[in-house]
């Protein structure tokens, strides 16, 4: 059985995502269809809620399982660690992913080409985003606990400060601090790009968040690769 | 005769977790087809060693080769059954789901979840799952008789004896010496700050090692280590 075959099917047996959220993606999903059938003028934030489960599927954590033992088979029977951690990314961010690309297939053919706003560069972006920082995040910690750190740092910013979300449309681009502060709300709250088509000053404020994600996808698998995973019993 | 090749080789290791020494200038050689087994209290460093042997730890001194490469790198290249007891299983996967995950073969038909089978089944499953695989060329299991009916224990002594009989090299950690006994060509005997490594016929001169000789000389080994430290 060939290394990625085993993996995919150790992840398919002992999933990183709870079976509970995958549920809970499905049922998500059907509100969509039916809200977005009745009304597709909603279809741009009909994602949200797909992006806010995602938020939570990838925080899955990957060093608490595996010093439980539970990862112990995979990794004895796998032919690297890299390729362990990008199985376990994949299957993390898997069923969001899928019920992102199902819900952009069925309103495309349920309402029409421009029901979507599914499939916009801004969404495409928001999607990255919430798939690739949280399990970054989390890898060390225990399950969920990215996302909550990220909904606890939401609520106390809007509280403290309720324009720290806010995206000027008319700014110029000329103007560094309005660019700063949407590339800083890309960032922290990239549902705010759902259903926007990235181009000119957008697309450039969207870019430094991307390369976080980027740098925070590489510094996790790199540093979960060479760390030791004891078992928790044996300390 | 040819001497079959070595496969695990450990020179100079240690272990610390945080400020406390585990173990240090631990060094083995094991031939496949020969069985090593690891005595010592709780504690002492029985799964750390076994843990370095399949790269999930790094000693922090000292060199692990598994073929002639580091036990992460060897990993491609070795086929290698490890198991740390009942407790490293996923309690919320079906049992049956996980035994397919060895060879794909069914090794336990049961479908409940594995949190809702005993402590002797779990463990019986985790045995038989990597136990599955072959040909095998290095088995390393922690404590593996923990929680066995006297079949099972019968089962894994014949599997353990079968798979090093075919050439692999099998390093199993136990508190129960008389199941140890009969098995392993060398002892490694872990103690505080010391690690003594005994070959059979150093325990027994005539015969077969047995459960009392095992834990005579285990009891010598102590009390000399313990006046030892204490005339330090």
């Amino acid at each position: 059985m060939s290394g990625w075959l085993y993996m995919f099917r150790f992840f398919a047996v002992v999933p990183p995502v709870p079976l509970l959220m995958i549920g809970a993606f499905g049922v998500v999903s059907t509100v969509i269809v039916v809200v977005v059938a009745l009304n597709p003028s909603r279809a741009p934030q009909a994602l949200t809620p797909i992006l806010l489960l995602q938020l939570f599927a990838c925080s899955s954590g990957f060093d608490v399982p595996a010093r439980r033992g539970h990862y112990d088979l995979l990794l004895t029977h796998a032919r690297s660690r890299r390729l362990v951690l990008f199985g376990h990314w994949m299957t993390s961010a898997g069923p969001g992913v899928i019920c992102w690309l199902a819900l952009a297939a069925i309103c495309r053919v349920a309402v029409g080409r421009d029901a979507g706003g599914f499939v916009t560069t801004g969404s495409m972006a928001a999607v990255c985003l919430v798939s690739t920082i949280p399990w970054a995040m989390t890898l060390r910690l225990p399950r969920f606990s990215g996302a909550i750190g990220w909904l606890l740092m939401v609520a106390v910013l809007s509280l403290v400060a309720p324009d720290a979300f806010s995206i000027d449309a008319e700014r110029s681009s000329a103007d560094w601090r309005s660019w700063l502060q949407t590339a800083w709300v890309t960032l922290v709250y990239p549902p705010i790009l759902v259903g926007r088509r990235l181009d000119g000053t957008d697309a450039l404020a969207a870019v430094p968040a991307l390369l976080v994600a980027m740098a925070a996808l590489a510094v996790g698998f790199l540093s979960a690769q060479w760390r030791d995973i004891p078992l928790e019993a044996a300390q | 005769m040819i001497a079959a090749p070595v496969l695990v080789s450990v020179r100079g290791a240690a272990a610390r977790y945080g400020q406390r020494e585990v173990f240090r200038d631990l060094s083995l050689d094991l031939r496949a087809g020969q069985a090593l087994g690891v005595l010592g209290a709780n504690g002492a460093g029985k799964t750390t060693l076994l843990r370095m042997l399949i790269g999930c730890l790094s000693p922090v001194a000292g060199d692990i080769r598994i073929a002639g490469f580091r036990p992460r790198d060897a990993l491609r290249r070795t086929t290698v059954a490890y198991f740390a007891g009942a407790a490293t299983l996923p309690p919320a996967v079906r049992a049956a789901a996980w035994g397919a995950l060895g060879n794909g073969e069914v090794v336990l038909k049961d479908r409940r979840p594995i949190r809702s089978l005993s402590q002797g089944l779990k463990q019986l499953l985790g045995l038989r799952t990597v136990l599955s695989r072959h040909p095998l060329q290095l088995v390393v299991l922690d404590e593996p008789w923990e929680g066995l009916d006297n079949e099972s224990s019968r089962w894994l002594n014949a599997t353990l004896e079968l798979k090093r009989d075919r050439g692999a090299a099998v390093v199993v950690s136990s508190h129960r010496l008389h199941d140890l006994a009969g098995l392993c060509d060398e002892y490694l005997f872990l103690m505080p700050h010391e690690a003594r490594l005994m070959k059979a016929p150093e325990i027994s001169r005539v015969g077969p090692v047995t459960a009392a000789l095992l834990a005579d000389t285990f009891d010598k080994l102590r009390e000399r280590t313990h006046s030892l430290s204490s005339h330090k």
